[in-house]
């Protein structure tokens, strides 16, 4: 029985007294995740054959950019960086998590408003700010319901056994906390006392800018500064410099979103001090890139592949949004699909794979049983990597031959449209591959959950490792 | 981070920072613009939306026109914006002052919309009512705007389009645009940032001053 005490802090009761809420925030997440995939594909159907569903009301082309865009980051990253933040709090925490009910509740309340919203932006009530496209009349549900699952974790932080803390608590209670903070913040000045003229726009960006960096950004680094040195068995090299990296992320995350202005009708101070916060976030990435260097070292799991991938398209994606903030590269890639490439490479890159890694080593420990299929592990990864590489890749050449063609002024539409036909092609071929592994990421997670347990609890306890469905 | 009380107050004091920087202080700069009023013409611009054309932007705005459109022309020499002929000054903010929901735009997978009724070669209502029923090569139609009904009891329609060749509809039945469709083209034509406000005149770029132009 000695391997069971050893193993005792690898499951335990704080992740199976987590089991029931956690399993349901991640079965909803993979649910949008699924739904926003096929309508990320029906737009680009439309993309390339503007007739298609044309005549269909609800699902206009900038509806449908509405519906994927909120089914995606609502949906799949909202319920899914919930789950994992308040899971690695409560481990860190060293304590079984308190107030699970209002997790479960919060849930229940935060998907029916997703469910609303995208019904709302179908039906035409929604607006076109991007990233707060969900109507009026569920903002405040969502905020609310946020609210409350985020208590569990937030007491997991307050009530935690030890006095020193670790940076993935750090980025996982920002991201707690503020979210609702600037969501609150952005509904009173874009919709219930709209700030005049283009400082709504100013305001939208601010917004849009704040929810990557300050929450979603924020989730995947928690989860990451947790994973790599569990993983790796490793302290993180610089671990020293993790709070510098910290708080810059927190201080100039928000400032950047004015460099999609630049050219604008707005003040040039607006351009300019989003660009050169992209510069000094430039900080951030490097510490980043010194204290996780090791998951790229590192061998093993699928988890920590993931986790890895993850991190280069986080640190890659704050180069290019450096390079491509510059006025002298913006006047071309400006209003392209260049900006959608770096938003893809944001959500699908970063975010979502390391979501991934997270998620396939911590349903085995909630759910005490390792996932049933290797095949179906790898089949989801290749699928993950394959499609986020294409898509991204795809959207953005597309990006700078539309720039170019933007910059030729006797080239029309079409012609530009046709040029760029090739390399959306790409792009949509790797929309249909991840939704395809993600189809296969739910299905897999389905029977985890379904199935009765092939293999002891005490079994698994002798040998963690083989719940994090080694497959290299 | 020991002091959990603390890093709460960080966390707070660095989003309301990002906030007043970028949102509070750009409303205190801009939030009381008034229009411009020209002397010569009697009027203030810019001119408000009629009714009609502000339920026209609602329009636009729940259909999703700005995945494709932008309504923001950049200063002649940065970009092409000038040579497409989608206006001859940058925009500026004055020109969005009585916009009750501003819609920049983040995609040009059309043409800028920012003065489409104060072009050179101005559209008619006419054009924009049959690119929206029959779209072209780039844009999808958005036939659900427009009613096909039977004129076999009644008037004909004054609004009902002129169709011809192979989009006419069928004999004793007229095309007829709801009222969404002529509150947008409402709209879409009144969209017209052509007045040289003092701020708005384009700086031209030459060797000495490319570097500190807008």
């Amino acid at each position: 029985m000695s391997a069971m005490t050893s193993a005792s802090t690898e499951v335990s009761e704080i992740d199976s007294s987590a089991r029931g809420p956690i399993s349901l925030l991640l079965a909803f997440a993979l649910v949008w995740l699924v739904v926003s995939g096929a309508l990320a594909l029906l737009h680009f159907a439309q993309t390339l054959n503007p007739a298609f569903l044309a005549d269909c009301a609800w699902l206009t082309y900038g509806r449908l950019r509405g519906l994927q865009e909120t089914a995606f980051v609502y949906g799949w990253a909202g319920n899914a960086g919930v789950a994992i933040a308040v899971w690695l709090l409560g481990r860190l925490g060293g304590a079984a998590l308190r107030s699970l009910n209002w997790l479960t509740v919060g849930a229940l309340f935060w998907n029916l408003g997703v469910l609303l919203g995208l019904i709302g932006i179908a039906r035409g009530d929604g607006s076109s700010t991007p990233f707060l496209r969900v109507p009026e009349y569920v903002q405040l549900l969502l905020l609310v319901a946020y609210a409350a699952m985020a208590i569990p974790g937030i007491l997991a932080w307050t009530g935690r056994g030890r006095a020193q803390t670790f940076a993935a608590q750090w980025y996982a209670v920002a991201a707690l906390f503020l979210f609702p903070w600037f969501f609150a913040a952005a509904q009173i000045v874009l919709v219930h006392f709209p700030v005049r003229g283009v400082v709504q726009a100013i305001g939208a960006v601010w917004y849009a800018q704040s929810l990557w960096n300050l929450w979603l950004a924020s989730l995947a680094l928690a989860a990451a500064y947790y994973l790599v040195p569990k993983l790796t068995g490793r302290v993180l090299p610089g671990y020293d410099f993790a709070a510098y990296g910290f708080w810059t992320l927190i201080l100039v995350g928000g400032w950047i979103g004015g460099r999609h202005l630049v050219g604008g009708p707005v003040p040039a101070w607006v351009a300019t001090i989003g660009i050169v916060s992209c510069q000094v976030l430039v900080f951030h990435y490097l510490i980043v890139a010194i204290n996780l260097r090791g998951a790229f070292t590192g061998r093993g799991s699928t988890a920590l592949s993931l986790v890895a991938y993850g991190v280069a398209a986080y640190l890659l994606g704050g180069l290019v949004d450096a390079v491509v903030s510059l006025r002298a590269i913006a006047v071309t890639t400006q209003f392209t699909w260049v900006t959608q490439a770096q938003t893809a490479l944001a959500l699908y890159g970063a975010f979502s794979l390391i979501a991934f890694g997270v998620i396939y080593f911590l349903v085995p420990r909630i759910a005490n049983q390792p996932w049933p299929s290797a095949p179906l592990v790898r089949a989801h990864y290749a699928a993950a990597l394959l499609g986020t590489g294409g898509l991204v890749l795809g959207l953005a050449v597309a990006g700078v031959i539309q720039g170019w063609g933007l910059l030729e002024a006797g080239l029309s539409f079409a012609d530009i449209a046709a040029r760029t036909r090739p390399w959306i092609l790409v792009a949509a071929a790797g929309q249909a591959v991840l939704l395809a592994g993600n189809l296969v990421f739910l299905f897999h997670f389905a029977r985890l959950l379904v199935k009765k347990p092939a293999v002891t609890a005490a079994e698994l306890l002798r040998q963690p490792p083989t719940m994090e469905a080694s497959v290299s | 981070m020991r002091n959990g009380f603390l890093f709460f107050i960080g966390l707070f004091c660095a989003a309301a920072l990002s906030w007043a920087g970028v949102v509070l202080w750009p409303h205190l700069q801009m939030g009381s613009l008034v229009p411009y009023v020209d002397e010569t013409e009697g009027k203030a611009y810019p001119l408000r939306l009629s009714g009609i054309a502000a339920q026209g932007q609602m329009v636009y705005d729940d259909l999703g026109c700005a995945a494709c459109h932008t309504q923001q022309v950049r200063r002649p020499g940065f970009g092409s914006d000038k040579e497409r002929g989608w206006g001859e000054r940058q925009t500026v903010a004055r020109d969005y002052i009585y916009e009750t929901h501003v819609q920049l735009g983040d995609s040009r997978l059309g043409p800028d919309l920012a003065n489409v009724g104060g072009r050179k070669t101005p559209y008619d209502a006419e054009d924009l009512y049959k690119l929206l029923y029959a779209g072209s090569g780039a844009m999808p139609a958005y036939k659900f705007l427009f009613e096909q009904r039977s004129i076999a009891d009644r008037q004909p329609s004054d609004y009902a389009l002129a169709l011809r060749g192979n989009l006419a509809p069928a004999p004793g039945t007229e095309v007829v645009p709801t009222m969404r469709a002529r509150a947008l083209v409402t709209y879409l034509l009144s969209l017209n940032h052509t007045f040289e406000y003092p701020e708005a005149r384009p700086v031209e770029p030459t060797a000495e001053n490319e570097g500190e132009a807008k």
